[in-house]
């Protein structure tokens, strides 16, 4: 039960961050593609992929922290 | 994947050696950049060495113009661009260096016997206690510096109780988004390199080393961004 409630948490991570940077993604794309001048932002998109990464790559930590704690790595 | 961390009890307090052993040599390979770098500064013919160092400081100044003011920018210029060493650095070896040996001899002192595994270089990032640290010290400067620059509105904020909470999860993100990355890279790395045939996990394990480097400069660049901005919150004029 532990152990499903784990790579639940995980799969659930994968999941949210996956639509959280489509999002961010995407709108940067459709900028680009309207204002080609646009591009310079690239740097301001990489910070914002990794401030929305922070919350499911949380969650990762703390889910292979448990694994490791509960005795199921290795 | 059975590697153990081997630790130094010292009372009540426990030391991991490993993340030691990181943090020294983190020092060492920041001070020696920048010594090298800063030695020899001349006006009109810049070395390899200082353009490098000179490159570095002048990113970071950039982005601390574009989040203080510009007497306040000028002024924490030194303490952003050596947590940004300091972090980037820490980040980079675990990747670089991850050596796991074996134990020949036991050795009772750090709790190690004879056939463990024992990797000796790891991120030092990739333990909590680090960028725990590191958040709770920024954070507590930004307050006491609130507290010296604006002593008579620096109060008002906390008449909304929601404000209180928002400034404990500060420092608890700040942290563990660095430590979170880091440590799930490490894993990956070790999960890859033990895990399966390396005819299977080669490439993926290529892939992933490139983005854990690319990840660890991401991750300081953020880490010191949003040092920049709660210490700028706190003690910039018109609040």
């Amino acid at each position: 039960m532990e152990l499903f409630g784990i790579t639940f948490m995980l799969g659930m991570a994968a999941l949210a961050g996956g639509f959280g940077n489509s999002i961010v993604v995407s709108r940067f794309l459709d900028g680009i593609v309207r204002q080609p001048e646009a591009q310079g932002l690239l740097p301001r998109m990489l910070l914002g992929i990794a401030l929305v990464e922070a919350v499911p790559i949380i969650a990762v930590g703390v889910g292979i922290f448990l694994l490791i704690q509960g005795g199921y790595f290795g | 994947m059975d590697a153990k961390s081997p630790q130094l009890e010292l009372g009540f307090l426990q030391f991991d050696v490993p993340t030691m052993i990181g943090t020294i040599l983190t020092c060492i390979i920041v001070f020696l950049i920048t010594y090298l770098g800063a030695r020899g500064v001349q006006m009109r013919r810049p070395g390899k060495k200082q353009l490098i160092v000179e490159m570095i400081i002048g990113f970071i100044r950039n982005m601390l113009h574009e989040n203080m003011d510009r007497r306040n920018a000028e002024r924490y210029i030194g303490f952003a661009v050596t947590l940004f060493l300091f972090v980037f650095f820490a980040n980079q070896l675990g990747v670089v260096l991850m050596v796991t040996g074996t134990m020949e001899t036991d050795l009772p002192s750090l709790g190690l016997m004879e056939g463990d595994k024992v990797s000796w270089f790891k991120s030092p990032t990739a333990n909590m206690s680090v960028p725990v640290v590191m958040a709770v010290a920024i954070t507590l400067f930004a307050h006491v510096m609130g507290i010296f620059t604006h002593p008579k509105t620096y109060f008002k904020d906390y008449l909304n109780p929601m404000h209180i909470i928002g400034e404990i999860t500060k420092p608890m993100t700040h942290a563990m988004r660095l430590w979170a990355n880091i440590f799930a890279g490490e894993i990956l790395i070790m999960v890859l390199v033990t895990v399966g045939s390396p005819l299977i996990t080669g490439a993926p394990l290529i892939i992933w080393i490139g983005y854990s480097l690319f990840i660890g400069a991401i991750q300081a660049y953020v880490f010191t961004i949003l040092a920049s901005i709660y210490i700028a919150q706190k003690v910039s004029p018109e609040s």
